[in-house]
């Protein structure tokens, strides 16, 4: 479990994250909303290894996370970033692959890996394909078909994080991405993905952490959080929230 | 009594046995890499025997049509070895240093002779070329003859001096014109100014760029220019093209101008330099003209 | 999707091709040796007891210029070709040069101090000459991408941009001093500085070689060991990291491969162009960009390209020779752009 606690970030003289506490639970997933500049990619950072809190530590499964040896780490902790730069034609199934590398599982048995998570992420007709050839929102779920075989079947004890997994799919994808990560979830994975989208949110996340320049508004589940007083105070949004009427969950309306 | 003409004849029959031997002796296939020491090997009438010769020998015209060995410090091995020569001849200027082990390695004689710009080097050279060619006198007389023409020069040259003062030259040499090197001291362009006559205005060493301006302030008397990819007329209109502060000196108003073949300047002292060293005198000093006509 | 090679046929195919660049570069040459005393001389070399009457030539030729000189093709080609694929690595760009990082910059100028210096001080005993200029341009290479590296790091991490600005600007004062060198050379030193630039493997002799082999050899085994870390560095930094790679130390590896194979190689040979673009570059067409195959591939395919490029300077103006460098940039820059306008289509 990926824990972290009296988290401070400091960029220049800017606070970007102070005082957040965060526990991320199997089976669980956690969604990390706030308007731009909130913190949300830097919490990310943070949780992920890439950037060092001022004050405050990350623990995975209760070690510091600076202490994990890199496959050791890799192996129950992967990180979907938001845009991704490759710029040479590997076939997407080489790409998914390389989620199998921290593992030592061989070529069969890496395969058949690879081949099921480009069916969870919806990707499988494109294996054989060029990377380079496909589109943004393709491109998006090959590298989530990748995390996903980096960490395949999602047991206990690991731990996926998502930045913005959805911002370049069509209404479709956003929701197969999601249940993807959901079903991840279920089999025992804990999750924390960041999302701009308050209704994929409140239908997807166990939790809903709220950022508000730097500082936890919230950290609950999607009924106590996304209230019109909350959305108002850090979005300056004006909604209506209802249940959603097959569902139940919260379903956010601007006004 | 009937033995001496035998004895006569024996003698007349190894003499001439021992000059075959000799002569066997004497590599037959030679390439020469050095323009001048290309010119000196045909004056001494080696012609006949060169198989290859480098980029800057170009003259007398007909050694053109040899195989080329490429320019002197990027010899092939392999390149002069296919000639089959028995002898490379090269001043030290020939390179690089491991292609001449490769070629001695290979049982071909290399012999190195001198660049510098010195009258006693030419005198080394023509007697180590004529040792190898078999023409000792030649070779003796040519060394006198070239010897005798450059000091008859220099008594024309003070003759002349006594009438006007040694004219301030600066050598150029160019490329289409661009960016021309000045010949300072040391160079094979300032001993030609010298013998000449002329009292060479760049005072550094070697060959080195100059800026337009400090070109024009040292305003010379006489220019001497060397192209090396335009011949005379068209190198002239080049120079002065690519170099207008050069209008503005005093050779250029007066018309004071004169073309070198740049090969003179390269690999050493040649045999054609006694003419052009003339005709430039007859330039710097043009009183005195008629006395360095031949 | 374009078909590709398959791995293990590139690979045999190469090895094929490169036995036929060796044979080619064995057999052909300005000095016509009938084949069958070329191919008894390279027995005898071998060490079996063939009669060696009538061959000392040929046994001259075959073992002090062609073999020396076809072994150091394929350690210059090799070893350009695989920093080539070390630095499209590093700047996860596959037009990226070796030349970029500043490493040829810094080659050239330890060769003008030693070339320039040497006259200075009234010329070099000639044995010491060859190992001296080796010796200046390795160390400058070395120095330069040591600089330049140290230059990009911040905090514990390589910023790429910045190590590439600062190449370039090494790159440009690498050009400012040699221009300063040669103003200061004299007409023949400068003259030697020239053809240096240019590049060529005349000369070739083993006691130039073994630095170069040793190196060559070093850098060949090493490399394909980080192959499958290679390719998740093309990911991304970060990404390669969340994978358990540790991103520091290989770009540290890859900067250093590259600095010493190709200081190795300029020093050994002059400074020879466009085979770390234009090797990887094909291999990557014809078989992916995995550098699982990647990398043994341009191992091959660049000692055949610099074969054949020597083969072409050998043999076109016979008895004189092309330096290398003309061939390969007649090759590699039109090759360059063509890829350039392929890009923007």
């Amino acid at each position: 479990m990926l824990q972290v606690e009296g988290l401070h970030l400091r960029r220049g003289s800017n606070e970007v994250l102070h005082d957040i506490h965060l526990q991320l639970t199997l089976g669980q997933v956690v969604g990390v909303l706030g308007p731009n500049g909130a913190g949300k990619s830097s919490l990310l950072g943070v949780l992920c290894g890439e950037l060092a809190p001022d004050q405050g530590h990350v623990t995975l499964q209760g070690r510091p996370l600076a202490d994990w040896a890199g496959q050791e780490r890799a192996r129950r902790l992967a990180v979907l970033p938001q845009v991704s730069s490759l710029g040479f034609s590997f076939r997407v199934e080489e790409v998914v692959g390389m989620g199998r590398m921290p593992h030592g599982s061989g070529q069969v048995r890496d395969a058949e890996i690879v081949e099921a998570a480009l069916r969870a992420a919806d990707a499988w007709h494109l294996q054989g394909r060029s990377y380079l050839a496909l589109s943004g929102g393709e491109r998006q779920r090959v590298h989530l078909a990748r995390v996903l075989a980096q960490l395949w079947p999602g047991e206990q004890g690991t731990t996926l994080l998502l930045d913005e997994p959805t911002s370049m799919l069509d209404p479709l994808h956003q929701h197969t991405t999601l249940q993807a990560v959901r079903r991840f979830a279920d089999r025992g994975a804990a999750v924390l993905v960041i999302l701009h989208d308050l209704n994929l949110a409140a239908r997807y996340c166990d939790r809903i952490l709220l950022l508000e320049q730097g500082r936890c508004h919230a950290l609950a589940s999607p009924d106590e959080v996304l209230t019109p007083g909350a959305l108002k105070a850090v979005f300056g949004i004006d909604v209506l929230v209802q249940a959603h009427p097959e569902r139940g969950h919260p379903l956010i309306i601007t006004r | 009594m009937m033995r001496r003409p035998a004895a006569l004849i024996a003698l007349c029959a190894g003499f001439v046995l021992s000059t075959q031997a000799l002569a066997a002796e004497l590599p037959q296939r030679w390439v020469s890499a050095g323009g001048a020491l290309s010119e000196w090997v045909t004056a001494l009438g080696g012609e006949s025997r060169l198989v290859g010769v480098d980029t800057t020998s170009q003259h007398p015209a007909s050694l053109k049509a040899l195989p080329s060995v490429g320019y002197q410090r990027q010899l092939s091995a392999e390149g002069i070895l296919s000639l089959r020569p028995d002898v490379l001849v090269g001043t030290e200027e020939m390179g690089p240093p491991p292609v001449l082990a490769q070629i001695r390695k290979a049982g071909v004689r290399v012999e190195l002779f001198s660049s510098k710009a010195e009258l006693d080097a030419v005198d080394q050279n023509l007697k180590h070329l004529g040792q190898l060619l078999g023409a000792e006198p030649q070779a003796t007389a040519l060394a006198a003859g070239y010897r005798q023409q450059l000091d008859a020069l220099q008594a024309q040259v003070k003759h002349a001096q006594a009438g006007q003062k040694a004219p301030g030259v600066l050598l150029l040499v160019g490329h289409a014109g661009a960016k021309p090197l000045i010949a300072g001291q040391g160079t094979a362009g300032d001993w030609l100014l010298r013998q000449a006559g002329a009292h060479n205005l760049a005072e550094h060493q070697g060959y080195k760029n100059f800026s337009n301006e400090a070109l024009a302030a040292l305003d010379p008397d006489v220019v001497v220019f060397s192209d090396r990819a335009l011949a005379d007329e068209q190198a002239l209109q080049a120079l002065l093209k690519e170099n207008p502060a050069l209008a503005a000196s005093r050779a250029v108003r007066e018309q004071r101008l004169v073309s070198l073949d740049p090969t003179l300047l390269v690999g050493g002292l040649g045999p054609r330099l006694p003419a052009t060293l003339r005709s430039l005198a007859a330039t710097f000093y043009p009183a005195a003209k008629g006395s360095f006509a031949q | 999707m374009r078909q590709r090679v398959q791995p293990r046929t590139l690979i045999i195919c190469l090895s094929l091709l490169c036995l036929l660049a060796v044979w080619l570069s064995l057999a052909l040459g300005p000095v016509s040796l009938p084949l069958f005393d070329t191919l008894r001389a390279g027995l005898r070399l071998l060490g079996l007891p063939i009669a060696g009457d009538g061959l000392q030539q040929a046994e001259m030729i075959l073992g002090q210029i062609r073999l020396p000189r076809t072994l150091l093709g394929l350690a210059v080609g090799a070893v350009l070709a695989l920093s080539g694929v070390a630095m499209q690595g590093l700047f996860r760009n596959p037009l990226a040069d070796p030349g970029l990082v500043g490493v040829a910059a810094g080659a050239a100028m330890g060769a003008a101090v030693a070339i320039v210096g040497g006259s200075w001080f009234g010329g070099m005993p000639e044995v010491l000459a060859p190992y001296l200029l080796s010796l200046c341009a390795f160390i400058g290479g070395l120095g330069v991408t040591a600089l330049v590296y140290r230059l990009g790091r911040r905090d514990g991490q390589t910023n790429v941009a910045t190590m590439l600005l600062a190449g370039v600007a090494m790159t440009a004062l690498g050009g400012a001093a040699v221009g300063l060198f040669s103003y200061l050379a004299d007409d023949a030193t400068l003259r030697t500085l020239t053809f240096w630039n240019l590049g060529s493997l005349n000369g070739a002799s083993y006691e130039r070689l073994w630095p170069l082999l040793m190196v060559a050899t070093g850098v060949a085994l090493w490399l394909p060991r980080r192959a499958r870390a290679l390719n998740a560095l093309l990911l991304g930094e970060s990404e390669a990291r969340h994978l358990g790679i540790e991103v520091e130390r290989l770009k540290r590896e890859l900067v250093f491969c590259t600095a010493l194979g190709v200081g190795a190689a300029v020093a050994a040979a002059g400074l020879i162009g466009f085979i770390g673009l234009v090797v990887p570059h094909l291999v990557r067409l014809l078989a992916g960009p995995d550098h699982r195959v990647v990398l043994p591939a341009s191992l091959l395919a660049g000692g055949v390209l610099m074969l054949f490029a020597d083969l072409a300077a050998r043999l076109l103006l016979a008895p004189a020779e092309l330096p290398i460098g003309i061939v390969t940039a007649f090759i590699g820059a039109p090759f360059f752009l063509f890829l350039l306008i392929r890009g923007r289509s």
